[in-house]
């Protein structure tokens, strides 16, 4: 991963401090308006933080897609944790979130084979769940080709 | 990145493509820990590829589906 510069990784700190306050990810309005910046400055910081692949933006609108482990976005994978529910990107990413937040959590998902409801508590750091797998199909070299798809 | 029941899921799942690498719910919690553990701390700076591939390495992630670029 490419180095961050002190003024983009303060930006990044108030951006994760944010989606955990609020539950959600900020717009680059709402960070502009926190940090004194220029909306376009946020805007150029998070571009630089994308590259350097600290957060990942939409495509489309420029906003935050991935605080990973934190999705903006709905996904498959729910996970309560630190009396909110969370969106994570995937079945790492909701682990992720319990150790992020350093919390006991509860991840509900559909098993990709069958779609049954799958649920995994996780206590004092550790899965309640032993019988269920994770599958990763795409080698690790190729995670950031495509890391929506990843 | 998905879960499954079981790894018969995952066969089924896969459905004669190549598969990747499966990995039990805690090897699965390790990983989460190590690699995001540390993303909301105040002093966080990004990971190294030499310390993610630690992480994958302490886990008995050492095959090539688990080398980084």
């Amino acid at each position: 991963m490419p180095s961050v510069d002190p003024g983009d990784l303060a930006i990044r700190n108030l951006t994760y401090e944010q989606f955990v306050r609020g539950g959600r990810a900020p717009t680059s309005g709402e960070l502009a308006a926190t940090s004194g910046a220029s909306r376009n400055a946020i805007r150029a910081r998070w571009q630089r933080l994308h590259d350097a692949h600290a957060i990942v933006l939409d495509a489309s609108s420029g906003e935050i897609r991935m605080a990973s482990p934190f999705s903006a976005v709905a996904t498959p994978y729910r996970v309560r944790a630190s009396g909110r529910w969370w969106y994570a990107n995937c079945a790492w990413d909701a682990f992720g979130i319990c150790a992020a937040l350093d919390s006991d959590g509860r991840i509900e998902t559909t098993c990709a084979d069958c779609g049954d409801q799958l649920r995994c508590k996780v206590s004092d750091g550790r899965p309640g769940d032993d019988d269920l797998v994770f599958h990763c199909l795409i080698p690790a070299a190729a995670w950031w080709d495509d890391i929506v798809f990843t | 990145m998905n879960l499954f029941r079981s790894e018969e899921h995952v066969t089924r799942w896969l459905d004669g493509r190549r598969p990747g690498a499966t990995l039990d719910v805690t090897t699965l919690n390790d990983l989460a820990h190590g690699w995001w553990g540390d993303r909301l701390h105040a002093d966080w700076q990004p990971h190294t590829r030499q310390q993610n591939q630690a992480i994958l390495i302490n886990l008995g992630l050492t095959d090539d589906f688990w080398r980084l670029p």
